[in-house]
């Protein structure tokens, strides 16, 4: 029994062995129960059974680790025990545990026919024995006890060795298979039943570093499946094992381990195979590194060529992109950017029509421009793009559209009609869509930033005088000329303001803040300086104030430039103060020249500056102009150069103001708009004439008017202080009764006449109502003031109106005392 | 109050109101000046000064809401002090209405105040 079946391996042989020892044990224990004779020693029995017993737990336990010389050993053991059991049991109950002990070893090794051949071989050979010999002889029962057992085992391995060469056979081509497969290039596995590999070439070993001794008996798992892995192939072989069929071959790419922890691609190729109700897994397994590698490699190669030439296509997309970006990015103001945008559009994608639609805040869709007109269904088509949010080709492809957007929503949506018999591509829509990712934003500044513009536009000219002042004997005009909407709304302003006493104070100023910010801090100046310019303040004295507002409560630092100038007409003089101002400019006689004073810093520069007063003459017939650096600044130009062009326009101009003003704006300022802000006022000293008569509206309102009008006029007729006053006042009198005779708010008005013949003032206010010697409440005070005041008071209560007529001699102030 | 013409500046000092008037006064703004002044004193003030000294010009609607002032402070039992420096065309004409009748015109500022604010025992009996 040395030979065993190649077909079995130890570890099978050690466990059909242990089958043996516990039946054997079993048989002989049965012996026992049942009825036997009585020279039977049965504690003999229980002992060899016992030990069997041993032996087959041991070796069942160990069969996986089991030597072949030690199943030899177990072998021996067995032949010992049998023969010892012979023995002690005698034949006669012994003969039916033998044979049938002989049997079962028969049928678990041997097929069918050749197990019955030999036990109806023994079953003669015990019979002959029986019949002959007596059983009680002891040389018989030794016979017995050592020849069956010799004579079974003999039979059996001269049946073995049958099988043996059998096996031979396999294993030569076995052997043959296996250097077949050792050859192949692609390791060979194959599993049993349970996963347990059975096969392992040498291309295995190759593959995955592991020998062949190591790998039997192992599984994948132990050996060559990575751990993630694991369930997944368990799965695999395991419903392989139970497909349907006797052959079926898989093939799968997986990841293997090699012994080393590297991994590496591999291809497998598995089949199940049932021979012998045995049922194998077995695969070829390939290390497709290499093979991944070049078909990478390829893959890379047609990437390239499809890369270049997705970037010739690109180039030309981007080409026409960046057209398209550049449209937004030239352009400051909105609607410079929409034209040139959709002009582009229309030019890069060859199209028809180009309109790009603005969403205003109820999310409605206005036109922002088109080239060269909206298509016909294009505002549809953009609310359908613009509720989609998505780059659109409609209309059988012959409308593209794509939204805008900023911060997440739509701004405005771009729409192109194509061309007739052309039509839309993806390329079209893909050029839109990466163009209106880029101006999306831009446009979205530019519109916010187009309305801040317009808001502090609006701010600014609200706070610029709506309409100037009538100013009795002074002719006054202004301009303000915001700047083109490129630029920010600057921070000019001008003003005019009528001064208790017949002066008039003009102001021009620039804050340096522009925006929403420089426009309120005009406001804030504009009425601090009003405030200050009633309460009486001399000029130096309100520019020194206005410098304090700025200096405490202007955020950072701004800053502001100003000239603030009092006519004086009676004295006919200017006064002014220059707080870092371009200086004003004078026309007498023909003559033009510039009014430097003192200078001193702009506002919001110093907590405490000075600003003193200069005064220069301003006689009838002379103009001044004010003006901001906007009308003389030119970029790269020094600003002398842009005064002495101004000094040549305002020299070569008309005498009056609106000609003037509209002469300037139309030489100084560019066609295509300042860059800055101009703002200019000019005042022209009329000449003083000897006589007068001037209409006012019966308004309170106009007694201002009136006083300063008179005011002018008396000095130049050489009044003094007192007289003027005292004039004055006789004549407001007058002037309020023709006022309350005339009733207000019915657009009734009253005329003031002057003359005078050397030092004889005569000055007659007449109305278009019925006289009243008294007004409500006055008590004749009115009346009373003015046949005080004057030297002769007439009163003509004619039927069409009423005149006054006051008289007055200059030049005697005892008159009355 | 600021107006174009008239610029009205109140202090009180005290238990004296004073008022600066500056600018022009006429009928434009006379009516909404007297009420601005009266408005601003109030019932625990011992008078009101009203200084003039500012004012480049006022006619007779001045004078007549003066005297409309002086009554309307005299009911309450407080007093109306007038501040006109000489040989200024407003105290000309107060001079000609004889406003010093209806209220006592001061040349300077500081006079008015201590003369409003003096002790009461010492006041002139009324007229």
């Amino acid at each position: 029994m040395s030979q065993l079946p190649g077909l079995f391996d130890v570890r099978v042989q050690a466990r059909s062995l242990a089958y043996l020892f516990a039946t054997g044990a079993t048989l002989g224990l049965l012996t026992l129960v049942f009825p036997h004779a009585d020279e039977v020693r049965d504690s003999a029995l229980i002992i060899l059974a016992a030990t069997a017993y041993v032996i087959a737990a041991i070796i069942w336990i160990r069969a996986d680790r089991v030597r072949e010389w030690q199943i030899r050993v177990v072998l021996l053991a067995g032949t010992v025990i049998i023969s010892l059991a012979n023995y002690y049991a005698g034949p006669p109950t012994l003969y039916p545990l033998l044979y049938m002990w002989t049997a079962l070893y028969a049928f678990y090794f041997f097929p069918l026919r050749e197990a019955l051949a030999q036990l109806a071989f023994l079953a003669v050979a015990y019979a002959v024995v029986l019949a002959v010999q007596s059983p009680d002889s002891v040389i018989v029962r030794w016979l017995l006890a050592v020849g069956t057992p010799a004579v079974a085992g003999l039979l059996i391995s001269r049946l073995l060795g049958r099988l043996d060469e059998h096996a031979r056979d396999v294993q030569e081509s076995e052997e043959r298979m296996r250097l077949v497969l050792d050859a192949a290039p692609d390791a060979f596995i194959t599993l049993d039943r349970d996963g347990y590999i059975t096969n392992w070439n040498s291309a295995a070993e190759r593959l995955f570093g592991w020998t062949e001794r190591e790998a039997l008996g192992k599984t994948m798992r132990d050996l060559i499946v990575p751990d993630e892995f694991g369930d997944r192939h368990e799965e695999r072989r395991l419903a392989l094992v139970a497909s349907e069929g006797p052959f079926s071959t898989t093939r799968f790419d997986v990841e293997f381990t090699h012994r080393s922890g590297s991994r590496f691609p591999g291809e497998a190729t598995v089949s199940k195979v049932e021979t012998g109700g045995e049922v194998f897994v077995s695969g070829f397994i390939r290390d497709v590194t290499e093979r991944l590698r070049r078909q990478a490699e390829r893959e890379a190669l047609l990437r390239e060529q499809a890369a270049r030439a997705e970037a010739e296509r690109m180039a030309g997309l981007v080409g026409g992109m960046q057209a398209l970006v550049d449209a937004a990015l030239a352009h400051r103001g909105l609607d410079a950017i929409l034209r040139d945008l959709v002009t582009r559009v229309r030019g890069v994608l060859d199209a028809g029509t180009a309109t790009i639609y603005l969403a205003d805040e109820a999310g409605g869709l206005t036109t922002g421009a088109s080239a060269p007109g909206d298509h016909p269904e294009g505002d549809e088509f953009a609310a359908r793009v613009a509720a989609s949010r998505e780059a659109t080709l409609g209309r059988g492809d012959t409308l593209v559209g794509v939204p805008l957007l900023a911060e997440g929503e739509v701004t405005a949506v771009l729409v192109a009609g194509a061309e007739p018999s052309r039509v839309f591509t993806g390329e079209d829509l893909t050029l839109l869509r990466l163009a209106a990712e880029r101006v999306g934003l831009a446009i979205a500044h530019a519109r916010v930033y187009e309305r801040e513009h317009r808001i502090a536009e609006t701010l600014q000219r609200s706070l610029l005088p709506e309409r100037l002042p009538d100013l009795p004997g002074l002719e006054v005009a202004a301009r303000y000329l915001p700047a083109a909407s490129e630029a920010e709304v600057g921070g000019d302003w001008y003003d005019v303001i009528p001064i208790a006493g017949g002066a008039v104070g003009l102001v021009m100023g620039d804050v340096a803040g522009k925006g929403l910010a420089g426009a309120s801090m005009v406001g804030r100046l504009r009425s601090a300086l009003r405030a200050y310019a009633l309460e009486g303040h001399d000029a130096g004295r309100v520019v020194e104030r206005l410098n304090r507002l700025l200096w405490t409560e202007a955020e950072d630092t701004q800053m502001a430039t100003m000239l603030y100038v009092i006519v004086d007409p009676a004295a006919s003089t200017v006064r002014w103060v220059n707080a870092g101002h371009p200086p004003p400019l004078v026309v007498a006689d023909g003559e033009v020249s510039f009014l430097q004073g003192e200078a001193s810093v702009p506002l919001g520069v110093l907590p405490f500056p000075t600003y003193d007063e200069t005064t220069a003459p301003l006689e009838p017939g002379s103009s001044l102009l004010l003006y901001t650096d906007g009308l003389v600044e030119r970029p790269g130009e020094h600003l002398d150069d842009g005064l002495a062009q101004l000094a040549a326009r305002v020299a070569e101009a008309p005498q009056d103001p609106q000609g003037l003003l509209d002469h300037l704006l139309g030489t100084l300022v560019p066609s295509e708009g300042a860059a800055d802000d101009v703002a200019l006022l000019t005042l022209h000293n009329m000449p003083v004439p000897d006589r007068f008569a001037i209409d006012f509206p019966a308004e309170p309102d106009a007694l201002a008017t009136v006083r300063s009008m008179l005011r002018r006029w008396l000095a130049h007729a050489g009044a003094d202080e007192l007289e003027v006053a005292e004039i004055i006042t006789a004549c407001g009198e007058a002037a309020t009764n023709a006022i309350e005779h005339a009733g207000t708010g019915n657009g009734a008005r009253f005329e003031v006449s002057g003359s005078r013949e050397g030092r004889a003032i005569e000055i007659a206010i007449r109305d278009s109502g019925a006289w009243r010697p008294e007004r409500e409440d006055d008590h004749g005070r009115g009346l009373e003031l003015m046949r005080t005041l004057m030297d002769d008071v007439a009163i003509d209560p004619a039927a069409e109106g009423t005149t006054v007529s006051l008289r007055r001699t200059l030049g005697q102030h005892e008159r009355a005392r | 109050m600021i107006d174009d013409l008239i610029s009205v500046d109140i202090e009180e000092r005290g238990e004296v109101v004073v008022v600066a008037l500056a600018g022009e006064l006429d009928i434009s703004v006379a009516a909404p000046t007297g009420r601005r002044i009266a408005d601003a004193v109030p019932s625990s003030a011992r008078g009101v000064v009203v200084d003039m000294s500012g004012l480049d010009f006022m006619d007779s609607s001045g004078v007549s809401m003066l005297f409309s002032l002086a009554r309307q402070v005299g009911s309450h039992r407080q007093e109306l002090h007038i501040v006109a420096p000489p040989g200024r065309p407003v105290s000309r004409v107060l001079e000609i209405v004889e406003f010093g009748r209806a209220a006592p015109v001061h040349t300077d500022l500081d006079t008015a105040v201590a003369e409003v604010a003096r002790p009461r025992g010492s006041q002139p009996p009324p007229g």
